[in-house]
C-alpha cells in the first residue's frame, strides 16, 4: 500500500479538524475545566501547610508538669506551645476577641490536682495531656521519695514498644490526592476517545452523504482512505490530549493543586499518550469501519450508541473497581482485556496500585489487538462504505459476495 | 494516447442484471457519447471503469493491459451523484484532489488556477463549496475532473444542469481534451449534445451494448425508407397511384407530410423504378434514404422490452 495517499488523506482530515471553530472552542472549554478543577482540588484537598500547635498556658505553680506536657505523646502534628501566664492573664487572653490563635487551656493550681480552665467547653484530648502530665508528675515524685531514679524509671517505660502484626491483608486506602488525579486521567481519556472516534465515524459518514467518496475510491483503495482517516483524527486527538494532558500536568504539579503527591507527572503523562493512542486505535477502527455501514447522519447513532456504551462500561468500572478493590482479581484481569485496558490501566498506574508485570501484559494485549481490528473494520468499511440507501447489516458487510 | 477497452462486463445485485456481456471501445482522441435509459447500467459500467464497484465477469484493458489503481489515478471521473466536501473551500479542495492524483503541490497549485478560472469559477477559489450554486458547484466538479490533466476521461452526466453558457465551456473542453488524444466517454439524456459533439456513440439497453458506431453508421444501419418528395405542381393522388403500381415497392404516410411518402423497396433496385414512376406523373423535389436521428434510433432500441430496471 502506498503511503503518500494516506498521508495527504492524513494531512487533510487534520488540517480540517485544526482549523474547525468547533473543535477549538471545545477544547479552549476543557483547558479552562481542568485549571477550574485544579484549583477546586486545592481549595478542597489542600491541607495547611503548617500544622499550628496547641498552645497551653501554664501557671508557675504547675511548672513541675512543663516536662512531661511538652513530651507528651498525645499532642497533635504540631506539638504543645507552652506560655507561661496566671490566671489573670488566661482570662484576659480568652475574653480577648482578637488574638490570633486562641488559647486551648490554662493549667494551674495544684501539680498533683491542677486546675484546667477552658475557655467554654471542655476539650476532652486537653484533659487527656494535662492528666496523663500530672500522673507522670506524680510517678516522678514517688519514685523519687523511694531513693530510685526517675530518668531511669522513664527511659525503661519509653522502652516499651509493641510489634503489630494482623491476620487480614491490610486494606490500602487510596490517597485522596493520587485518586483525583487518577479521575481526572480516565475522564480526560474517555472524552479524548470518544471524542476522536465520533469525529472518524461523522467524517465517514459526511463522505458517504457528500458522495465525495466515489471520487476518493476511483483514485485510492479504501484501506488507504480509511488509514488516512484514522492517521489524521489520530493525530488531531493527540494533539488534544498534548494539551489537555499537559494542562492536567500542570495544574497538579505546578499551581500545586494536590500537595504532597509523589507522583511521576512525567511518566503518567508519557502513559495517558501511550493509552490514548491505543485506546484510539481500538475504537477509532469500530467506529470507522461501522460507521460506513449507514448512509445519512442521521443513522449515525445506531452504530455509535452501541460503541459508547463499550466505553462506558469499562469506563464505569474503572471508576468503581480501581478505588475500592484495587486489588481484586477481578480488577487485575478486566486489565488485562484490550477494551477495558486503556482505562483501567493508566488509572490504576496513577493511583499507584500496580504489579510490574501488569502494564507490560496489557500493552502487549492491546497492540496485538488492533491489527485484528484492522482488518474486521477495513473489510466492513470496504464492503459498505460505497453501498448507498438504508443501513446495512453487519453480517452482510462481513460476509456475502465481493461489492 | 492509448484506449480504453470494456470486454464483456458482467455485473449482477442479487438477483438483478446490471450488465450483462457489455463491451466497447474508445480510441485515442474519440468522444464516446454513452446513451441509454435510467437503469440500463451506463453507470455501472463507468464505475467499474474507475475500480469503484467490482466486475462479476470481464475485463477493463488501457492499451491492452488492464487497468489498474495505478493508471486509475490519471483518469478524470465525474461521477453521477456528484462529490465533493461542502464545508471545504474549492481551492483548498481542488488542491487535495490534485495531490491524491499524485500531483506535486507547485503542480497542483498551478493547475487548480487553471482549470477554475478557465471554467469560470475563478472568483470563488476561497469560497467553501456548500455556498456555491449548483451550477457553480457543478464547474467545480468538472475541475476536480481536469485538475490532474487525466490520460482518459469518464463523465458520467456532465451536462445535467448546466446552463447554455457553462454546456459551450464544458463541450469545448471535451473537445480540447480529445483534441489533444484524450479518450472521453460520456453519458448523457441530452442526445442533441451528444450528437452534437461524439464521435462514436454506443446506446445501451438492459445492461447490453445494443448498438456502437459513428452517428452516421448507426442512422444507416437498418433498412431505412426512402422518401420520396413533390412539388407544388404535382398531384398528390397521381404520384400515389403511380408508386403503387410500381413491383416491389410498399408505400407509406410520413406523418405530418402531405407532399412526401415512405417508400421501402423490396427488390432490388425497386425504388430505382418508382422514382421513374413518379418523375413521368410529376416532379420530384427529393429522393433520398430517409435516417433516422439518434432520438429516433435511441427510442426503437429502448423500447424493445427491457426486464428488471437496475438502480445503476
Amino acid at each position: 500500500m502506498s503511503r503518500r495517499p494516506v498521508l495527504t488523506v492524513a494531512r487533510r482530515e487534520l488540517k480540517t479538524r485544526m482549523v474547525t471553530r468547533s473543535n477549538i472552542i471545545s477544547l479552549a472549554i476543557m483547558v479552562v475545566v481542568i485549571i477550574a478543577g485544579g484549583i477546586a482540588g486545592k481549595i478542597f484537598l489542600g491541607e495547611e501547610t503548617e500544622p499550628e500547635p496547641m498552645r497551653l498556658a501554664v501557671d508557675a505553680s504547675v511548672s513541675e508538669l512543663s516536662p512531661y506536657l511538652e513530651s507528651s505523646p498525645a499532642a497533635g502534628p504540631g506539638g504543645i506551645a507552652l506560655e507561661p501566664l496566671d490566671e489573670a492573664g488566661a482570662r484576659a487572653a480568652f475574653a480577648d476577641e482578637e488574638a490570633e490563635a486562641p488559647l486551648a487551656a490554662w493549667v494551674g493550681g495544684d501539680p498533683a490536682a491542677p486546675t484546667v480552665l477552658f475557655e467554654d467547653e471542655p476539650d476532652p484530648a486537653v484533659l487527656g495531656i494535662v492528666e496523663q502530665a500530672a500522673r507522670e508528675a506524680a510517678t516522678a515524685r514517688a519514685v523519687t521519695e523511694l531513693g530510685g531514679d526517675p530518668e531511669a524509671v522513664r527511659a525503661a517505660v519509653d522502652a516499651v514498644a509493641l510489634e503489630v502484626q494482623q491476620v487480614l491483608p491490610p486494606e490500602e486506602g487510596l490517597d485522596p490526592a493520587r485518586w483525583v488525579l487518577a479521575t481526572f486521567l480516565v475522564t480526560l481519556l474517555l472524552f479524548s476517545i470518544l471524542g476522536t472516534g465520533t469525529m472518524v465515524a461523522m467524517g465517514v459518514v459526511e463522505e458517504k452523504t457528500s458522495r465525495v467518496v466515489e471520487i476518493l475510491l476511483s483514485t485510492i483503495r479504501p484501506g488507504q482512505l480509511l488509514a488516512g482517516k484514522i492517521i489524521g483524527i489520530g493525530a488531531y486527538g493527540l494533539f488534544q490530549v498534548a494539551v489537555l494532558g499537559g494542562t492536567l500536568m500542570a495544574v497538579v504539579g505546578g499551581l500545586g493543586a494536590l500537595p504532597e503527591l509523589e507522583i511521576d507527572l512525567g511518566g503518567t503523562f508519557v502513559l495517558m499518550v501511550v493509552w490514548f493512542l491505543l485506546g484510539f486505535g481500538l475504537f477509532a477502527l469500530l467506529f470507522g469501519g461501522f460507521a460506513a455501514l449507514v448512509s445519512r447522519q442521521e443513522d449515525i447513532g445506531a452504530v455509535t450508541t452501541p460503541l459508547m456504551f463499550g466505553m462506558f462500561v469499562p469506563f464505569y468500572l474503572t471508576i468503581f473497581l480501581v478505588p475500592n478493590q484495587p486489588d481484586a482479581t477481578l480488577t487485575k484481569v478486566l486489565s488485562q482485556i484490550p477494551f477495558f485496558a486503556p482505562f483501567m490501566m493508566p488509572t490504576r498506574a496513577a493511583a499507584g496500585a500496580l504489579e510490574p508485570w501488569e502494564m507490560p501484559l496489557a500493552l502487549a494485549l492491546t497492540a496485538l489487538t488492533i491489527p485484528l481490528l484492522v482488518w474486521i473494520s477495513a473489510r466492513v468499511y470496504r464492503r459498505a462504505v460505497l453501498h448507498t440507501g438504508g443501513r446495512m447489516k453487519l453480517t452482510e458487510a462481513l460476509g456475502g459476495s465481493k461489492g | 494516447m492509448p484506449s480504453l477497452e470494456l470486454d464483456r462486463l458482467s455485473k449482477s445485485y442479487g438477483s438483478v442484471h446490471a450488465l450483462r456481456e457489455l463491451s466497447f471501445e474508445v480510441g485515442a482522441g474519440e468522444i464516446f457519447g454513452f446513451v441509454g435509459s435510467n437503469g440500463a447500467g451506463k453507470t455501472t459500467a463507468m464505475r467499474i471503469t474507475l475500480g469503484v464497484l467490482a466486475a462479476d465477469a470481464g475485463e477493463v484493458r488501457w492499451g491492452g493491459v488492464p487497468l489498474d489503481l495505478e493508471m486509475r489515478r490519471r483518469v478524470g471521473y465525474m461521477p453521477e451523484e456528484r462529490g465533493l466536501y461542502p464545508k471545504m473551500k474549492v481551492a483548498e479542495q481542488l488542491l487535495f484532489f490534485a495531490e491524491l492524483h499524485g500531483m506535486s503541490p507547485a503542480d497542483a497549485r498551478e493547475a487548480v488556477d487553471r482549470w477554475t478560472d478557465r471554467l469560470g469559477v475563478g472568483h470563488r477559489r476561497r469560497d467553501a463549496v456548500e455556498k456555491l450554486s449548483l451550477g457553480n458547484q457543478q464547474r467545480v466538479q468538472l475541475a476536480a475532473a481536469l485538475v490532474h490533466d487525466p490520460v482518459l476521461l469518464v463523465l458520467d452526466e456532465p451536462f445535467s444542469g448546466l446552463d447554455p453558457v457553462a454546456v459551450d465551456v464544458m463541450s469545448e473542453v471535451l473537445r480540447e481534451r480529445a483534441a489533444a488524444g484524450v479518450p472521453v466517454i460520456f453519458s448523457s439524456h441530452q442526445l442533441d449534445l451528444v450528437e452534437r459533439l461524439c464521435d462514436r456513440v454506443g446506446i445501451v439497453s438492459a445492461g447490453s451494448m445494443v448498438a456502437t458506431g459513428s452517428i452516421d453508421e448507426l442512422r444507416a444501419t437498418g433498412e431505412a425508407p426512402w422518401m420520396l418528395a413533390w412539388g407544388e405542381r404535382t398531384d398528390p393522388v397521381a404520384v400515389r397511384q403511380a408508386l403503387a403500381a410500381v413491383p416491389g415497392v410498399t408505400v407509406q404516410e410520413v406523418p405530418g407530410r402531405g407532399d412526401a411518402v415512405h417508400l421501402l423497396a423490396q427488390l432490388e433496385g425497386a425504388e430505382q423504378a418508382a422514382l421513374r414512376a413518379a418523375l413521368e406523373v410529376g416532379e420530384v423535389r427529393s429522393f433520398a434514404r430517409d435516417l433516422p436521428t439518434l432520438t429516433e434510433l435511441f427510442r426503437d432500441v429502448v423500447s424493445a422490452p427491457a426486464d428488471e430496471e437496475v438502480a445503476a
